[in-house]
């Protein structure tokens, strides 16, 4: 959340007075509080899916405005992927301005470090160690960042640092490593776990759900952690 | 009430169904693919893949003109391609509302150009909405066809990228139950001949003068007033940058244009007189700036907001700190990423059937015309090879110009998709022929327009609608045309590439090469027909397979006289067999074939 925002933003008129005592989210985006989540990644890793399914769960809560904006143009093609998700109880713009991220969620870790320098100063940033190296570090020009999980961890950031493919692994397929991340993201945001079930079931096929379901759970325990 | 979250563009084809569409007709161009692609989902609408933007909009408008409610939908340069009708129409008028959605792309995020399309209005009298989230895009999409009926015009719905893929919440409605309305017969309407046109010009203009009387008094020219230090600024917007101006500068007092053809004038002129300082906040061009200069109003607009690009929060809240305004959240320029990680640039997928070629004409290095396609990526690295590519058709005459121009040393010739063949590349074929120019084609023909999503095009055995139909002989046209060497390749082999390649350049008379493999995408093909594995003994690091730029191609940790071993990531690799083709010492192999 960003209180530096909270003082331009317009003030949270739809939250229902009544509800705010035993709401935690009416508490949490109150005063016109606007949480920025940015999840980012490579085409392909399913951060579309996540930025979906963490949408919902806003949406599911109930009482609060949700926008986002994904990266365009030929993202399908292997490149950098990002969506913006913006919770709160009004919210103007769909994306995110530069250095205003308040949760960074990398899918893959290159991208994590390519973004870093957006997140707002407390801000956190959850990391899969997963890399992903472009056909680009072949030729020379470029060199892939091996060390970038090291140089995130640098003791400057709130820094959670998931091996997302390997909770996958376990928990029965590689496929569900963007579920688990959301679940580490999971605990920084004011919905129940029923309500974060609820917005998996929308987002992923019926026969999927248990898997996901149990890489949430596992993701929930690391970003507990 | 019903409220879902919608992409601008989902919120258009809600609108436009309830507004009771029943004929949607466009080509697929980014930013606009999605709202004829979602129409197609709703009941009691047809809704086609056009051959192109042209095409769609004369189908739309003959619908229109046959008395339903009819859409059509296009990115700026498809606009370009329809301006001969959308100019034409807009004489003419309906008999059905026609609703023309055009999406432009400030910051060019795939298009071509950052044309500003609100200059569509003035150049043909259009009366233009502009829609800001997902809300407007819905109730002005519903509020257009209305007014096309009421003033006998098609109506424009401009979308800026920023509105058309964002993701906002909609309460949506039902559909209205619009009954056909007769088209009856009018030669003085609809054949614009200068006996018919003259008067129609004279009708149009009172037309516009109507709407312009609507735009002062209608509640999409919205003021909403300002609070705090702020109030005293007035910010004249729209569209997109309204988005931006209020989370820039959310106190002060706004006048919010929903219509920007014909400007609301004299609305604007009582605004201007209750601030103290006036701002117009636009993307791209000064166009509602000159127009307020015009009328007498002095405002302030692009000495702080620039032309280029897409006008971000950030770069309004820039704008105005820089104009003096005391605004510590944009005081500083803050990095929106760190540029000195490795740069990910889009790629051509594993096993893409463009690759073999494009890495055949790299090798034989032609001077490469290309077109508009996912084959543009390899006028980046790593292929890096390609001459021209510009807008959609423009392969094969410039081609041919560039041979009347003397040509290269080495050979020069035209690349094509088959979407964009048929969207436009037959009349520059017939051309190249009928001037007998000694022209190459090289039709890419991966059987789907690709780049935009894969939609379906006449080569498809199938329509948007999911009618069976009957797939174009892509050969058969260019014989039709006049062209006597044919040839068709399959890509995934490098020396046939190579091969027809030399033919098609030694020929004497006009040649076409056309591929024979289909889009890996669409529908999605991994490991279809068997994976490749490298024998790491073998592998002597000679980065043969490596220009491929194949992103199932990475280094192994292994190196070999300095350079790096390659490795294939089995999860990924399609079975192309290209990298094997290239691998001298025979490292690459079929998986199991050890």
């Amino acid at each position: 959340m960003s209180a530096k925002k909270a003082k331009t933003a317009p003030a949270a008129s739809r939250t229902r007075g009544g509800k705010a005592a035993a709401d935690p989210a009416a508490r949490h985006y109150a005063g016109g509080v606007v949480d920025d989540i940015m999840v980012v990644g490579v085409g392909g890793q399913g951060v579309i899916v996540a930025a979906a399914i963490i949408a919902d769960a806003a949406l599911l809560h109930g009482g609060l405005e949700v926008k986002l904006s994904e990266t365009r143009g030929m993202s399908q093609r292997g490149g950098s992927v990002s969506s913006h998700i913006r919770i709160g109880a009004t919210v103007i713009a769909p994306s995110i301005s530069p250095g205003e991220v308040d949760y960074l969620l990398a899918f893959e870790a290159a991208e994590g470090l390519r973004l870093a320098p957006s997140v707002v100063p407390g801000g956190v940033t959850i990391v899969n160690t997963q890399q992903i190296v472009p056909p680009l570090a072949a030729q020379g020009e470029h060199s892939y960042p091996f060390d970038a999980v090291a140089r995130l961890d640098d003791g400057s950031r709130r820094l959670t640092v998931v091996d997302g493919n390997a909770v996958a692994a376990q928990v029965g397929d590689l496929r569900v490593a963007g579920v688990v991340l959301v679940g580490a993201l999971s605990t920084h945001l004011p919905f129940a776990v029923e309500t974060w079930e609820r917005a998996i079931a929308r987002n992923v096929p019926a026969s999927w759900l248990e898997m996901n379901r149990a890489a949430f759970a596992a993701g929930r325990g690391v970003g507990d952690a | 009430m019903d409220t879902h979250l919608m992409l601008g563009n989902e919120a258009v084809a809600r609108g436009a169904w309830e507004a009771g569409v029943q004929v949607a007709a466009a080509y697929p161009g980014t930013p606009s693919t999605e709202i004829v692609a979602n129409l197609a989902k709703y009941d009691g609408v047809y809704a086609e893949w056009s051959t192109n933007e042209k095409v769609g909009y004369e189908v739309a408008f003959g619908a229109a003109v046959g008395g339903v409610r009819a859409l059509t939908a296009m990115k700026s340069a498809g606009a370009s391609v329809a301006a001969d009708p959308l100019i034409s129409s807009v004489y003419t008028g309906i008999c059905g509302g026609l609703v023309v959605i055009v999406a432009g792309d400030p910051g060019m995020s795939s298009g071509m150009t950052e044309q500003d399309d609100r200059y569509f209005g003035r150049i043909s009298n259009m009366p233009m909405l502009e829609p800001a989230d997902s809300q407007e895009c819905h109730d002005f999409t519903r509020l257009a066809f209305a007014l096309s009926e009421t003033y006998d015009v098609p109506v424009m719905v401009r979308l800026s990228i920023q509105t058309a893929h964002q993701k906002s919440l909609v309460r949506v409605g039902e559909r209205d139950a619009v009954a056909r309305r007769d088209p009856g017969r009018h030669a003085d309407k609809y054949c614009l001949l200068p006996k018919f046109s003259r008067p129609l010009h004279a009708s149009l203009l009172a037309r516009v003068a109507r709407l312009r009387d609507y735009a002062e008094a209608s509640p999409l020219t919205r003021v909403e007033p300002g609070t705090g230090a702020f109030a005293r600024i007035g910010v004249v917007t729209s569209g997109a940058a309204y988005i931006s101006a209020r989370e820039a500068l959310p106190g002060a007092t706004f006048l919010k244009l929903g219509i920007v053809h014909p400007l609301p004038l004299e609305a604007i002129k009582r605004f201007a007189a209750t601030v103290e300082r006036l701002f117009v906040v636009e993307e791209l061009e000064p166009y509602l700036e000159e127009q307020i200069l015009a009328a007498g109003v002095a405002v302030e607009g692009k000495q702080w907001f620039s032309p280029l690009g897409e006008l971000t929060p950030v770069r309004v809240g820039r704008g105005f700190y820089a104009a003096g305004l005391d605004l510590p959240r944009w005081a500083q320029q803050k990095a929106a990423e760190d540029d000195s990680v490795i740069p990910r640039p889009p790629v051509l997928c594993t096993g893409c059937p463009h690759r073999g070629m494009a890495t055949a004409m790299k090798k034989l290095d032609l001077d490469v015309h290309g077109d508009i396609g996912c084959y543009d990526l390899t006028s980046l690295p790593p292929v890096s090879h390609m001459h021209a590519a510009v807008e959609m058709g423009a392969s094969i005459p410039m081609e041919q110009g560039f041979t009347r121009a003397g040509g290269s040393k080495k050979g020069s010739l035209a690349v094509i998709g088959d979407s964009t063949f048929l969207h436009s590349g037959l009349t520059g074929l017939l051309n190249a022929v009928h001037q007998r120019t000694n022209v190459t084609v090289l039709i890419q023909d991966n059987s789907i327009t690709a780049m935009t999503g894969g939609q379906t095009n006449p080569g498809n055995e199938k329509t948007l609608a999911g009618a069976q139909t009957k797939p174009v002989d892509l050969a058969g046209i260019c014989r039709a045309l006049g062209v006597e060497h044919i040839v068709t390749v399959d890509p995934y082999d490098y020396e046939a590439c190579l091969e027809a390649l030399k033919a098609g350049l030694a020929c004497d008379g006009p040649a076409v090469i056309i591929t024979n493999r289909p889009c890996m995408l669409f529908p999605r093909k991994v490991g279809a027909d068997g994976i490749y594995e490298v024998d790491a003994e073998l592998c002597n690091a000679c980065q043969q397979c490596m220009k491929l730029g194949c992103p199932s191609m990475h280094h192994a940790a292994a190196v070999f006289k300095k350079r790096h071993k390659v490795d294939i990531d089995a999860s990924t690799c399609t079975g192309c067999s290209l990298c094997a083709q290239l691998c001298t010492p025979g490292a690459i192999k079929k998986a199991g074939d050890a």
